[in-house]
């Protein structure tokens, strides 16, 4: 197989940096055959993220991050609900997955250099590129982060972002009045009172805490972004295997919306004379089994959960509450940085 | 340019079939429904309530990578946004109104005329279809184009305003794309005639 032929090659040739200090392929562990023993996959989520992981009101998980880990139970299983979740807080989902209690971490977490040296795991891909913005009034007519000189920005205290605000007005020459708080409530309080002219946080919680004021629609998220949190599934380093599930999956969803390919269109995808779609269904090479799946994995994948386009949608686009724009999260080709490596 | 649904119709702006219903009140808006049916309102004067667009589509200034120099208009139709391009890495965008399957089209056209008020002159297919249809209807707040005409290239598509802002975010025209009034005419005071406007649409299988 592909993967366990070489590591350093293919490192080199696919380019992925997260395969950095994996093991032998000798020591791999079997996580596709516990997984398919076992019956489920055992997914661990946040303790309740709205848009990306969270209970409905059915009790049922749903979100953003969820539905990767229904994405690849249909990949496994032909089946998106066999999948058992393990809500974990921040200090504990990286210990859990070290641990071996989960098989992939899909969490909110950004992928950071340390992270993966600390506790030996490796980030399959980045699903969200998330970063640090504002939520500004509407009526400042504001339109740009370029313009915010002299505002009171609200960040909250002892996180990335109060130094990443500083940061930012610095190195652009502006003068910043930071208004330290302790927790996001109190920004909102702050804001609403006009003790600050802006809250500084990463852009899918500025989205989310916008819809709790009393008027969302007086204020606005701008569109820049200050800082790199790009979010994404994790595993353990010891299994290149279910790494390359774990990472196809993801560029099989991505794919899958650069090619047209949706839930909708399936059928019509699986009669397409296009190379590319041929490929990525399946009806053309078996880029599946290779993988340790089937041939038909991608077109389970989007069957059951959509492609990428249909997840961000459903969940944190222009169909959920929290509308947040596509932006650097849409395709490559179409306005943002979103790219997956082709099926070829 | 994709253009071969469109060859005998003349003024293709916001037509629609003959045979759909009258729509009586605005539509909830359903942003996960692709088509919309429902026929021109000529004199229907919306509330100004109903012009007032939902959160997404909404103009609003968002990330956009593109090599398109500043000034130029992109339209995803699949996404039904317009976009600005403003230069380092955002666009102003504004929610659309596309063509049904089969009006739609892409291509690099150039704006060729701009016009405050246009008038509506229903093309003979679509009073053969409609009989009941006005032949002639001055410019002005009941009138399908609305608040202000892009004509595109030498096509028979616009970039115009509506008298039924619920279109926004549907496909419902016959390959023109129809803004809120508010909207078309920021964007009419935005962009020169000789605009570049590139349409894209999603891939095809």
């Amino acid at each position: 197989m592909l993967f366990r032929a070489n590591h350093r090659l293919c490192s080199a040739l696919i380019g992925v940096s997260a395969m950095l200090g994996v093991s032998a392929g000798d020591a791999d562990a079997q996580t596709l055959k516990t997984v398919k023993d076992r019956g489920t996959l055992v997914c661990g989520v946040s303790q309740g993220l709205t848009g990306f992981s969270a209970l409905d009101d059915k009790g049922a998980w749903i979100g953003f991050d969820v539905d990767y880990c229904r994405a690849i139970a249909a990949a496994i299983f032909n089946d998106p609900s066999k999948v058992q979740f393990v809500p974990l807080s921040a200090a504990d989902r990286f210990p859990a997955l070290k641990a071996g209690k989960i098989d992939v971490l899909s969490r909110n977490s950004t992928w950071a250099m340390g992270r993966e040296l600390e506790f030996d795991v490796v980030f399959a891909g980045v699903t969200y590129y998330d970063g640090q913005g504002f939520l500004v009034p509407k009526a400042q007519n504001v339109t740009s982060a370029l313009e915010l000189d002299g505002a009171k920005i609200c960040v909250q205290a002892g996180t990335t972002s109060e130094a990443n605000v500083a940061d930012f007005f610095a190195a652009n020459g502006m003068k910043l009045e930071a208004v330290v708080v302790s927790s996001p409530a109190e920004a909102l309080n702050a804001y609403q009172e006009g003790r600050c002219t802006g809250i500084s946080s990463d852009v899918s919680q500025l989205h989310a805490e916008r819809l709790k004021l009393t008027k969302p629609g007086d204020s606005l998220v701008l569109p820049d972004i200050i800082s790199k949190e790009p979010l994404g599934p994790v595993v353990r380093q010891d299994d290149m295997q279910w790494f390359g599930i774990v990472k196809w999956v993801n560029f099989a969803m991505l794919n899958a919306e650069e090619l047209g390919v949706s839930s909708k269109t399936i059928d019509e995808a699986l009669r397409s004379e296009k190379p590319d779609v041929k490929r990525l269904v399946g009806s053309d090479g078996d880029f599946g089994t290779d993988l340790g799946l089937t041939a038909d994995w991608a077109a389970k994948i989007v069957r059951a959960v959509g492609n990428y386009g249909e997840v961000y949608d459903r969940n944190v686009g222009a169909s959920s509450k929290l509308d947040i724009p596509r932006g650097v999260n849409q395709m490559w080709n179409m306005g943002g940085i979103q790219y997956a490596p082709p099926i070829r | 340019m994709r253009m071969r649904f469109l060859g005998p119709i003349v003024m293709a702006s916001a037509l629609a079939f003959a045979a759909l219903p009258t729509l009586a009140a605005p539509l909830p808006f359903q942003p996960s429904a692709p088509e919309l049916e429902i026929d021109e309102q000529p004199g229907y004067v919306p509330p100004k309530e109903a012009e007032q667009l939902p959160d997404g589509f909404e103009r609003q200034y968002v990330f956009f990578r593109t090599t398109e120099p500043p000034g130029s208009i992109i339209v995803h139709t699949s996404e039904r946004f317009l976009y600005l391009v403003q230069g380092n890495n955002r666009a102003l965008r504004y929610g659309i109104g596309v063509g049904r399957d089969g009006f739609q089209w892409s291509g690099l056209v150039k704006v060729t005329r701009k016009q405050e008020w246009p008038d509506w002159r229903p093309p003979p297919e679509m009073i053969k279809r409609q009989p009941y249809l006005p032949r002639f209807m001055a410019g002005g707040p009941g009138n399908p184009m609305g608040a202000r005409a892009l004509y595109l290239g030498e096509t028979v598509y616009r970039i115009h305003g509506t008298n039924q802002p619920q279109t926004i975010g549907y496909a419902i025209s016959s390959g023109c794309f129809r803004l809120v009034n508010d909207d078309v005419a920021d964007l009419y005071g935005r962009v020169p005639v000789g605009t570049k406007v590139i349409v894209k649409h999603a891939a095809k299988l």
